[in-house]
């Protein structure tokens, strides 16, 4: 599945390249975030818990940023499984000076399998996007 | 003085009210979950998320250690376990090996892995959750075209080609009849991956009697017999030690006409654990891991003169195996060439079959089981021809039709069609709907810009499985009639039933072959231990041949009645009527009931006849029957939305006699229910990496009762030569006349803006799509 839109960020792309690589920003920003440890050079692993339709469980993965250029742009790569399925995607995203702010835009592919496969694909698109939306807003709010 | 009583038939072809309903409906029959039994575990199959993957380790530690879990199982621990059986044979078939849980490999998400067996079916769960499993991810293929293209994923890395077999059949000159037509009319035309959905899903409870060696298996299965000898195999139980049980079965529609993994699986843990166990399919499990029906991709070829009759057929079928056999998954093309010249004269056929591996659940029989694709393509393409030709859709069949006097009729494909009347139910149809006057009512819809079609399918149908030679396990059915000491008369069936109404249909004839009350009947089926062997449930066969088995058994059963009755009357001459034994010289008569008493007190003996009232006939069909109908369907959809609304329905059916009208109907409307399904709603959809994403009722359409049109159910009744009950079959029916009518009555309504075929599902957004691009 294709994922891809724009997102405005209140601060100059130096700012916001920034913030999107400090772990510990990450970690507040991303929506069900539990822990997000450092494992190696761009290299995480993560905790999180995410919530599909009736659906709701533990994910346990890594997330890798690799070709980065800041401030305009860079890779951003998810693993994660847990016991209702498995999430993998990746996508790049692009940093565009917009007056003194950030136009952030992401294009990337995502794949799901499993019982969130199963059940919950049609509401996928929708989930992803409501997770960026807050990823957005609670990193312009740092 | 002689007496003359003629035997007066009461029962047969009277609507008579199943006697299997009131149990159903109060919620009191016994389905394999109601089998509750002292020490029972509970099992949990971990399945894999995965498509293709290699399995690296698996950890069962966590899940072995969580209390009041008893043992968890690999594909290491069953190794012993005999592979899941394929039944059918095809020159140069290769047949994966198809282990009962995976070993280092999965092939499609589902693939059973590991199986938690706990005290409690929740703790089972949350245990099967702590299976951890180290997969290395492959990449899959889920759709049979992409197989075959070169560099796609090898479902099986032994045949990077993914092809399972390939099938030619021939006959008469094609190549001759395409050479000389006047016209050619081309079309691929698809039938989607379909999930069977019965109401009740999978379920199997195995109890081990290690005392007495014995294995008992409770399973919602079609074929008790067949798959008692099957998993004795794969378990190495001898077979007189395994007695399967199909309880009430709450339909099947074809997918529990196999042997699952699961199946072998929970006599493999009763054995080992020496405790009852039950496992029950949830409906994701159903829809993840059991059978899928169709998945045919067709191109279809007809050549035929300026007037429209048609001089050839060729046809080439990718089939879309999934990843392993199942017990017929090869053999169901097979069946879609068979029937491919429908109920048409030409003799010159041309097909191909590529059976195709893809990482998704093997697909095998469904309701029809390769005849409705068949039908779905000939009667499509027939009215492409017609279209092409600008004639009328019901004058280019009548044109083409087997004629009466043609039968028996040899088709192309080396089947013997047993009687019809092909015209009969296509102008009762037509009476039925004014066709001259609704076309037009649809030239004034059409002036209105409405989109209002009529559609029609003349189908035929392949029933009655069948003559041994042309089934796999073998095509007999098996019956026992007893009247009892108490003159009580109990029927036992080898056609195990799931939904048929044969507890009321074989009471019938023995009622009325023996004259008795049909509540003093009792039809006994489903359990091994009680019926002598049997074939079973499927393919339209249960009362063609079933039934016959049972009139056969009853012919027994009356001779040695009449020779007890003419024993304890007296005499030579004696008649058999209405329940009583006469005497024809001195109108004397001794009752069925007394006759069968005295028949177990063998007081007296006729000479060279057992004592006792119980007669066994295994009955082999000469040949299949072959059906027929037509299905006439009017629509009209709408502009704005694409949505289809059917507003008649019109099926006439002939099945040849007809013994309760009541059940037939039903059959009809369960069958276009389904038909409908697939021409409108279903579709089972794997992405491109092999997730079902359509893995539960939600996302998957099987239509509700409001998505169905009224169904006006009308017959012809041509009765076949084969069995002397002159029945045909009426299971499968409907849906194979079904989906044709529906997409030819889409296809009509749109030919306006000059659509010319229509794929299904024939969902709102891909006719709203076509309206949009014609405009």
């Amino acid at each position: 599945m294709k994922i891809s839109g724009s997102q405005r960020l209140p601060f100059p792309p130096e700012q916001s390249y920034a913030l999107m690589q400090d772990p510990a920003v990450l970690a507040r920003a991303i929506p069900g975030c539990q822990s997000l440890e450092r494992t190696g050079e761009n290299e995480y692993r993560m905790k999180m818990k995410m919530a599909l339709a009736a659906f709701s469980g533990a994910f346990e993965g890594q997330v890798r940023i690799s070709e980065q250029q800041p401030p305009s742009s860079f890779r951003l790569e998810v693993e994660g499984s847990g016991k209702i399925g498995f999430v993998k995607g990746g996508g790049v995203l692009k940093l565009e000076p917009s007056e003194a702010e950030t136009m952030v835009h992401y294009d990337g592919d995502v794949q799901v399998g499993g019982t969130i496969a199963a059940v919950g694909q049609r509401l996928i698109e929708g989930a992803a996007k409501s997770m960026i939306q807050r990823f957005f807003e609670k990193l312009a709010a740092s | 003085m002689a007496t003359t009583i003629t035997k007066t038939k009461t029962l047969i072809g009277k609507a008579i009210r199943r006697r299997e309903d009131p149990r159903l409906i109060t919620g009191t029959a016994t389905y394999v979950e109601d089998i509750k039994m002292p020490g029972m575990h509970y099992a949990v199959v971990v399945r894999s998320p995965h498509a293709a993957a290699r399995i690296r380790s698996i950890d069962t530690s966590k899940a072995a250690s969580r209390p009041g879990v008893v043992a968890v199982f690999t594909g290491r621990d069953v190794s012993n376990v005999g592979p899941v059986p394929c039944g059918a044979s095809l020159p140069g078939l290769r047949v994966p090996h198809h282990t009962i849980l995976a070993t280092d490999r999965v092939y499609y998400a589902g693939h059973p892995v590991a199986v938690v067996v706990a005290t409690d079916r929740y703790i089972a769960a949350d245990a099967a959750d702590d299976v951890e499993i180290d997969w290395e991810v492959l990449k899959a293929v889920a759709d049979p075209v992409k197989a075959l293209e070169p560099g796609a994923p090898a479902v099986h890395p032994e045949w990077p080609d993914n092809k399972a077999f390939d099938f030619h059949q021939e006959h008469g000159d094609v190549e001759k009849a395409f050479a000389e037509a006047d016209v050619i009319v081309k079309q691929r035309i698809l039938s989607q991956r379909l999930i069977p959905t019965p109401m009740e899903t999978r379920g199997v409870v195995a109890e081990w009697r290690a005392a007495d060696r014995a294995l008992n298996l409770y399973s919602s299965t079609q074929i008790p017999h067949l798959l008692r000898s099957m998993v004795a195999q794969m378990l190495g139980l001898e077979e007189n030690r395994l007695r399967v049980v199909a309880p009430e079965v709450g339909g099947g529609f074809g997918c529990k006409l196999n042997v699952y993994a699961e199946e072998a699986l929970m006599g493999f843990v009763a054995m080992k654990i020496n405790k009852p166990v039950k496992w029950i399919e949830t409906r994701r499990e159903n829809y993840l891991a059991t059978i899928h029906g169709r998945g045919h991709v067709d191109d279809y070829e007809l050549a035929a003169t300026r007037d429209g009759i048609i001089t050839g057929i060729k046809l080439r079928i990718i089939q879309d195996l999934g990843a392993y056999h199942q017990l017929l998954t090869p053999a169901i093309p097979t069946l879609s060439v068979l029937m491919m010249p429908g109920l048409y004269r030409t003799q010159n056929i041309c097909a191909d079959i590529v059976g195709v591996f893809t990482n998704c659940v093997p697909t095998d029989a469904y309701r029809g089981a390769g005849r409705p694709e068949a039908t779905h393509g000939i009667e499509r393409m027939v009215d492409i021809l017609a279209a092409e030709l600008k004639m009328d859709p019901a004058e280019i069949r009548l044109k083409n039709f087997v004629q009466p006097s043609e039968f028996p009729f040899p088709t192309a494909t080396g089947l013997i069609y047993d009687s019809g009347d092909y015209a009969a139910p296509l102008r009762k149809a037509l009476d039925i709907v004014d066709y001259q006057n609704l076309r037009r009512e649809q030239a004034e819809a059409r002036k209105q810009g409405r989109l209002m079609g009529i559609g029609m399918s003349t189908y035929g149908e392949i029933c009655a499985f069948g003559p041994s030679p042309a089934t796999p396990a073998g095509g007999w059915e098996s019956a026992t009639v007893k009247i009892e000491p108490s003159g009580k008369v109990t029927v036992l069936t080898g056609a195990s039933p799931h939904g048929q109404g044969e507890e009321t249909t074989f009471a019938q004839i023995a009622a009325d072959e023996l004259g008795v009350d049909i509540d003093d009947v009792l039809v006994v089926h489903g359990d091994t231990a009680l019926v002598q062997y049997g074939i079973g449930t499927f393919g339209s066969r249960a009362t063609a041949v079933g039934g016959t088995a049972v009139y056969f058994a009853l012919q027994d059963l009356k001779a040695k009645i009449k020779k007890f009755g003419a024993l304890l009357l007296n005499s030579d001459d004696v008649t058999l009527a209405n329940g009583q034994c006469i005497d024809n010289k001195t109108g004397a008569s001794k009752s069925v009931q007394e006759i069968a008493a005295a028949s177990y007190r063998a007081m007296q003996l006729p000479p060279n006849t057992e004592p006792g009232m119980v007669s066994t006939h295994f009955w082999e069909p000469p040949n299949f029957t072959f059906p027929f109908g037509a299905h006439l369907v009017v629509t009209e959809i709408d502009r704005d939305t694409g949505a289809v609304k059917v507003l008649r329905y019109v099926a006439v059916d002939d099945c040849g006699n007809i013994l309760n009208p009541l059940i037939v109907t039903g059959q009809v409307h369960g069958g276009v229910a389904q038909g409908i399904g697939q021409a409108l709603y279903e579709q089972a959809v794997y992405d491109e990496n092999g997730q079902l994403i359509t893995g539960e009722l939600m996302d998957y359409a099987v239509p509700k009762a409001h998505m169905m049109p009224w169904i006006e159910s009308d017959h012809t009744v041509t009765p076949t030569p084969v069995n002397p009950l002159g029945v045909k079959g009426v299971g499968e029916a409907g849906t194979i006349g079904c989906s044709p009518a529906v997409v030819n009555s889409v296809v009509d309504a749109l030919s306006p803006l000059g659509v010319r075929h229509i794929d299904m599902p024939m969902t709102p957004e891909k006719i709203w799509k076509l309206i949009r691009s014609a405009q």
